[in-house]
Parts: structure tokens; sequence; C-alpha cells
């Protein structure tokens, strides 16, 4: 067998695209899972009786299906329920910020949980609505409690970002995958692809094992 | 004791002229099947220190969180200055504004400076420009003698100094009343001094203070008033002199008895 690494160096400008695509894809799913989670995880503790379940049923159904599942769905079944028509990307990202706003959701909700209610109350016996309170005493505390959980859920988005190549949305596995089938050069690029998720991969893990240092919570 | 016997004691209730800030009137409030309240009535008058005191678990903490809302009465009635206590968020959002609470636990804000711990009621609640809440918090810092901690989060404070922090955000709502939940009840020996300093020197400025408290030295040398809490009830309340040195109770008695009170 005869390797020729060449040809991922020849393809570097699609793989640096790719790569581009996948950070995107992951900072903006993030971007919309961050609020919507928040926003999920008030609902089901302090929202009406009918959101409250609304926002479990939601939880409860993105958590428990397979991303690739909801990736499909989004991109084939959606259009034909609602007529709709958004591109691969549009459904990827949706697909992706349906599901990680669902986690977040749990995981802000264990982060509020953790904060004592003394805490709430001191900020309504200064004459917070309960709104503020949770604004600018409770969430704020619980961000930082959670900022370890979230940097791991980040990490974990950053490599499922590559399930919505299946609908051919052209982040870094799909145009590894593209690559392979063009170049016949499967073990190169599957390796360059590893490599690639890898080097990115692991800086920012170690960058979550020094937020989790960083913000122990001392009270 | 009945609201009647309250009103005879105005004799020798020295402040009894001024403004009712409080009243409360057969107060009760249950936790399922506990009675926490089983009709408490009592006064306090604008300046006055009124000192709660009893046993635990007999209804003094449970009267005080009634008293801005944060729980709810199950009979009877609170009036704060004049009018009955809202039930309504909103309108009880208003009367908080004018009751400074201090906590057993401090519950100071953690991800916060202690300056910015003292601002956040002007500036959230009252909608102060943050520098105009700095500096009101800057002085009600150094009123608790703390003006050089404004920097420091509450983890680098001691426990007697989080309270005196705390006892800085809630002066800085410019309350009429302040409640204080056994205060020191959580600290070391050696800073409970320091807080109740702070306190004593509130009451001289005239400030109007309910305080649960279990140190007796301070309702004895600082209150006005004391009323003595046994299993939901008031049993006695009076001036300090003839509660701890005649009291007429033998509940009373017998607490202080416990506490090796000497009379």
């Amino acid at each position: 067998m005869t390797l020729d690494w060449s040809v991922v160096w020849q393809h570097r400008d699609a793989l640096a695209a790719g790569t581009a695509m996948t950070f995107a894809l992951t900072v903006a799913t993030m971007a919309v899972a961050v609020p919507a989670g928040i926003v999920v995880a008030v609902l089901r503790m302090y929202g009406p009786p009918p959101l409250r379940a609304a926002a479990t049923a939601y939880v409860e159904l993105f958590r428990n299906l397979p991303l690739i599942l909801v990736v499909y769905w989004a991109f084939y079944v959606v259009p034909i329920l609602t007529g709709l028509g958004l591109s691969a990307l549009a459904t990827g990202l949706a697909a992706l910020s349906l599901n990680v706003t669902a986690y977040n959701a749990e995981t802000f909700r264990a982060g509020i949980n953790s904060i004592r209610r003394g805490q709430a109350e001191a900020a309504m016996a200064l004459g917070m609505s309960r709104s503020q309170a949770l604004r600018r005493v409770v969430v704020p505390q619980a961000l930082r409690r959670i900022t370890p959980v979230l940097a791991s859920t980040w990490v974990s988005l950053f490599k499922d970002t590559s399930l919505v190549s299946v609908i051919a949305v052209s982040e870094l596995a799909y145009v590894s995958m593209q690559l392979r089938a063009q170049t016949f050069r499967v073990l190169e690029m599957l390796t360059a692809m590893a490599v690639l998720y890898w080097l990115l991969g692991y800086p920012q893990a170690k960058l979550v094992d020094w937020i989790q240092r960083r913000y122990q919570v001392t009270e | 004791m009945t609201a009647g016997d309250a009103a005879a004691d105005a004799g020798d209730r020295r402040k009894a002229g001024g403004a009712t800030i409080l009243r409360y009137r057969d107060v009760v409030k249950r936790y399922g099947t506990f009675t926490a309240l089983a009709g408490v009535s009592l006064d306090v008058h604008a300046g006055e220190v009124v000192c709660l005191i009893g046993p635990s678990g007999s209804g003094k903490s449970t009267l005080l969180r009634c008293t801005n809302g944060l729980e709810t009465l199950d009979g009877g009635d609170i009036e704060f200055e004049g009018t009955r206590l809202a039930r309504d968020e909103r309108g009880l959002r208003t009367m908080r504004q004018r009751m400074g609470m201090v906590f057993q636990n401090f519950e100071l804000f953690p991800h916060q400076t202690a300056l910015q711990n003292v601002a956040e009621g002007p500036r959230t609640v009252l909608r102060m420009p943050t520098a105009q809440a700095e500096r009101r918090a800057a002085a009600m810092l150094a009123k608790v003698g703390l003006a050089d901690k404004a920097a420091n989060h509450p983890a680098a404070l001691s426990g007697g100094q989080q309270q005196r922090v705390a006892i800085a955000r809630a002066l800085a709502m410019e309350p009429d009343v302040m409640l204080f939940d056994e205060p020191t009840s959580a600290l070391d020996p050696e800073t409970i001094g320091e807080v109740l300093s702070v306190m004593k020197a509130l009451a001289d400025e005239g400030m109007t203070m309910v305080v649960v408290t279990h140190e007796m030295s301070f309702a004895r040398r600082v209150g006005d008033w004391v009323a003595v809490f046994d299993a939901g009830r008031i049993v006695e309340q009076g001036p300090p002199v003839r509660i701890f040195d005649a009291p007429q109770t033998v509940r009373t008695r017998d607490f202080l008895g416990h506490l090796g009170w000497a009379g």
C-alpha cells in the first residue's frame, strides 16, 4: 500500500474552509442555545403551568432523541409538514440548537437549583421582583457554577457538528468525506480529519480544565 | 398576653408616643399541621428597638419573615405604617423597600464585591445611576466601619465583616425599619461584638428595629421593649428591666433560667 499524504496538503483550502464552518456552527449553536437554555429552564421552573409543561416536554423530547435523527427529521420531514424550505446550513443549525438547548436548559436548571433560597430572599427583601432577583443574583451565580459543564457541552458540540454532514453542510467532516470520495485516499483523508479534530479539540478540552479550576465556587 | 395588655404597658414604654410603624394583630402562621404562630399581637413604635426572644422554634423568625412578606399569613393582620401588608407582589415590593432585613447567614451576593452588594438595591430597585448608587454604598460601608473593604468579595471577609456589609446593604435602601433575624447566631464569638456595636449605633441614631436575638445582654441594654415567645405565642412583653429582672410568667423565668440569666 502506498500512501500519498500530499492530497491533504493539496486540499488544504477546502479543509480550512470546513474547519471554519465547524467553528462557525459551534459558535452559532451556542449563541442560540445558551440564552434559549436559560429561557427554557426559567419557564420550566417558574413559568405558568401550560408553559412549564411545554418546556418540560421539549427538554424530555430532545434530550432523548439521537441528534442525527433530529438532523434528518428537520431536513426531510419539516419541509413536507410546513412547506418551509430552509437551507441545509439553517436546518443543521436548527437541529443542533434544538438539541443543545435542551441539554443547556437542564444544566441551567441544576445551576439555579443549586443556589440556596436565601439568596433570592435577600434580593427580594431589598424590594426586587422575582425576575430581578433571578437576573441580578441567582442566574449570575448559577452561570459561574455551571461554566465547567457548559464548557464540556461546547467540546461535545464541536465534535457533534460533524453529524450535520449527513445533510451536506460543508463542515469539516463533510469536506473530508467529499475529498475521500473524490481522491479515493481513504486512509489519508480520514487520518487528516482525525488529526484536525483532535488538534482543535484537545486545546479546548484543556481550556475546560482551566475554566474548571478558575471558576471553583468560593462562598 | 393580649393586645389590651400591651396597651396597658404603655406607661413604662418610653417611646410609645412615636407613630406605630408595625402593628401585629393575632397573626397566625401554619406549616402543614405545625402552628408556627398562634395569634401574635405586638406594636412597634417609631424609634423603638423591639427584641424578640425565646427558645428556638418558638416563632420569632417566622414573625419577622411574615413582616416583609417572605412568608404569607394564615390569619390575623400586619400593618406597616398604617397600611395593611400588601398581599400582591407589586405592593409587597414597595413595602419591602422601606424594610431592611438582615439574615442569620448574611446572604451577601458572593459574585459581587462588598461595594456592589451595598449598591445593588439602590441600583436595581431604586434605579439609581451606578455612580450615585456606589457613592451611597461607600458611605454606608464607612458607617459600618468597612470603608477599606469595599473592593473585597464576601469570601474574603470575616463573618462579622460580612454581617456588617449585610447591614450596610439594608441601610442603603434608607428603610424606615430594620428587621434583624438572629444577626449574630452564625458568628464566631469574637466577631459578635462588632456587629452588636454597629446595631447599637443604629439604635442610638433612632432607627426603628425589630431584632430576633439570643444575645440577652443586647436585648437588655439596647432594647426598648422585649417580647418573649414560646410555642408560637408571646407569653410576656414589656420593658427589658421588667422582663429580665422581674419576669411575670413561669415560661419567661424558665427560658431565662436555662440561659443562666441571673436576673
